[in-house]
């Protein structure tokens, strides 16, 4: 049983380095736009999690058994690392002096391994827990108005890892509630507490529903709101030896969602397909999602999310509908994915299922 | 030239090893030994230091998952639901004076976690600088016992050479009294005495010298493994319990994510407060301990820093009595290296 703790499973090396391996690849074969998160700040954090099991720093990586990504534990593991590294290292001192004492103690050796993992991580940049930024786009003063872009980067309580953009208009004569607070320069911007905790709590809503939400806000004309999604992660990694089935014994992923991709992973990796690899399987979905004036068709051409009008019933629908007329938005949502060889197809069973098409990046065992 | 005494001795040089010995070089080997000891003591001291300043940190952490768990539980709220969570709030850096509603529970709590996170990791930084430290120090016991060695060899050497001049010098005294009275046989002879005598003064020096030597490397040595021993517990206790810290917090991230969506939300407040109590208890423990090893620091490395220095002024006083001794004094020295070296030769008649 590989479920540690609350929706947390640990993999450990081998198979944890494959993991890391594949997701480092997954999120450079996946072509992230500016909708996601950092991809770069993903990668290091990755490849920070893989240097450390690799040189021993750690001995084990947590996973979201939901979401299939390293989780809170593990993003805070590198985050903390980073931010302690100048510090570790001047204690620490030169590296060649505890490479040149290596057989002398078991400290000498691991000392040193962790003087490379603490010398590269700190010259990366990391993916952070969460991370808010306000960009002012335009300020007209004789209009009095600004526009501002509101960011938020965050590791979600469900496990995904997520960017939110909000691209919002002020009017100065309501400042006196004003969501986002203009410097005297005239150049930056921060929202205010109050905003920023009706963001980051509601940052798990897709973007039509946020849209409606934040256009009840008094004196902010809401133009666009964006999501990139990073996971779900469905993996399956072979651990040696037999599984029940007489197949190979598999790690992987022990929560999946209870969505169309869910379960038809689930089935697969229940199936004589998994039980019968010896590579280790990911797949990992990519979704964004935008509500906004200027979008020309409404369309969702995400299979496991469709568009709110159509999930519901006829008397909420009706109500809904009424909305949208106050609010002239349209909504797209896409979702693409990255797949090595024997998930391929179960993504493309779902996609067709739900009659949506999507790319699907090959994602080759490394 | 005395007919029957063998004066080839006179012309012998003794194979010391090492670069000869004085006080002074002694002096300034034993300090050079010392250096390395007091350097410790130093790390150990500005470990000290550090140990404080994390304590403190850590008690201000604890204090603030107290009050929130202290709120959650509803044992913190005589002002008033507002001021219960305000004064909670208010334990959280930038947020003093901020309104009820105005921050997120679930970021609250990853930000008071990641702090956690960096001070348990803070606390676990000592564990390899104190195992550097205690190899460093075994090192140095190694180099000693080396020392304590060349000493025991040198000062056989010195002992075996007194007791051939001390032969010789025997004999030259019979020498000198069957020579005739004012005779050139006779002052020959007497003008070898004074050789004689004043190579057993020098060699038996050179007996106490070593002697001392070896002595004060054996003392030095049972202070650095002392001081090794006390390094080697204190990184294994600490390892031992931010090892525990680590995986508890480890565990009460978990909880933190999964209640993570719903923190807000008055339903799980229980949740919460369990979330909470995971990592007071972690922090307790951690702090707990730091508390416990600055007693340790506290009542152990100044009693240890003392008797470095009792040890200091012992020695420092012996050479400094013995720079001071006369002729006198000499002549008792000589004296007590004979029967020291005849004692020797009695109980071990095959080694020289």
């Amino acid at each position: 049983m590989s479920i540690v703790a609350l929706h947390t499973q640990a993999l450990v090396l081998p198979e944890a380095e494959g993991y890391l391996d594949l997701l480092g690849r997954a999120l450079q074969a996946a072509r992230l736009n500016s909708a996601f998160p950092d991809r770069r700040q993903l990668q290091s954090s990755v490849d920070t999690l893989r240097e450390g099991l690799r040189l021993g720093v750690y001995g084990e990586l947590y996973v979201d058994a939901r979401a299939g990504l390293p989780n809170l534990a593990s993003f805070t593991r590198v985050c903390t690392d980073h931010e302690l590294a100048a510090a570790s290292l001047a204690r620490m001192g030169a590296r060649g002096e505890l490479e040149a004492r290596k057989d002398e103690a078991e400290v000498f050796a691991r000392m040193a391994a962790k003087h490379t993992y603490l010398e590269r991580l700190q010259s990366l940049e990391v993916a952070p827990v969460d991370h808010h930024r306000v960009l002012l786009r335009r300020h007209d003063p004789a209009s009095g108005t600004a526009a501002f872009r509101i960011e938020l980067t965050k590791l979600d309580a469900s496990g995904v890892y997520l960017r939110l953009v909000i691209e919002l208009t002020q009017v100065s004569s309501l400042w006196r509630r004003k969501v986002v607070d203009l410097e005297a320069d005239g150049e930056t911007a921060a929202a205010s507490e109050g905003f920023r905790a009706m963001v980051y709590r509601c940052a798990d809503l897709d973007a039509e529903t946020l849209f409606v939400r934040l256009h009840g806000v008094e004196g902010v004309q809401v133009e666009r709101v964006a999501r990139g999604v990073i996971g779900p992660a469905l993996f399956s990694l072979p651990v040696g030896g037999t599984g029940g089935a007489g197949g190979v014994a598999v790690r992987r992923t022990m929560e999946a969602p209870d969505d169309a991709l869910g379960r038809a992973w689930h089935a697969w990796s229940l199936g004589v397909g998994a039980a019968e690899t010896e590579r280790p399987e990911l797949l990992v979905a990519f979704a964004t999602d935008c509500a906004a004036g200027d979008i020309r068709d409404e369309k969702s051409n995400d299979p496991v999310s469709p568009l709110l009008a159509e999930r519901l019933g006829a008397q909420e629908g009706g109500r809904y509908r009424a909305l949208r007329e106050r609010y002239p938005f349209k909504v797209f949502k896409d979702r693409k994915f990255v797949a090595t060889p024997g998930l391929k197809a179960v993504v493309q069973g779902v996609c067709a299922g739900a009659g949506t098409r999507n790319i699907v990046y090959d994602l080759r065992p490394g | 030239m005395s007919a029957k005494a063998n004066l080839d001795v006179l012309n012998r040089q003794v194979a010391y090893s090492g670069e000869g010995i004085s006080v002074k070089s002694l002096e300034t080997e034993i300090h050079q030994e010392r250096t390395v000891q007091d350097g410790k003591v130093d790390e150990l001291k500005g470990l000290r230091a550090r140990n404080v300043e994390i304590q403190g940190a850590m008690a201000d952490e604890l204090k603030k998952l107290r009050r929130f768990s202290d709120y959650l539980n509803g044992a913190a709220t005589k002002g008033g639901f507002l001021a219960g969570l305000k004064e909670v709030l208010s334990y959280i850096p930038g947020l003093k004076g901020l309104a009820l509603s105005q921050r997120s529970i679930e970021e609250l709590l990853k930000a008071q976690y990641h702090l956690s996170a960096r001070r348990v990791k803070e606390a676990a930084e000592y564990v390899d600088t104190l195992k550097q430290s205690e190899q460093d120090l075994y090192k140095e016991i190694d180099r000693i016992n080396v020392k304590i060695v060349e000493m025991a060899k040198n000062e056989r050497a010195a002992l075996g050479y007194v007791l051939e001049l001390k032969a010789v010098q025997e004999q030259l005294k019979a020498d000198e009294q069957a020579a005739e009275a004012g005779s050139v046989e006779q002052r020959d002879i007497q003008a070898n005495a004074d050789k004689v005598y004043a190579k057993l003064a020098e060699h038996s020096t050179n007996v106490l010298l070593y002697g001392s030597a070896e002595e004060r490397y054996a003392r030095l040595k049972d202070n650095t493994r002392k001081l090794a021993e006390t390094i080697r517990n204190l990184a294994n206790d600490i390892q031992q319990y931010t090892t525990a810290s680590s995986i508890k917090l480890d565990m009460a991230s978990a909880q933190i994510q999964a209640i993570g969506r719903a923190a807000d939300a008055a339903e799980v407040m229980l949740e919460m407060k369990r979330s909470l109590d995971v990592m007071t208890e972690s922090m307790n423990v951690t702090t707990q301990f730091v508390s416990d090893t600055q007693m340790f620091f506290r009542s152990n490395l100044d009693t240890f820093i003392k008797d470095l220095e009792t040890f200091d002024e012992t020695t420092t006083g012996l050479l400094e009595e013995n720079l001071k001794k006369s002729r006198d004094i000499e002549e008792a020295r000589i004296k007590a290296a004979i029967d020291k070296a005849m004692a020797r030769q009695a109980s071990a008649p095959a080694s020289v």
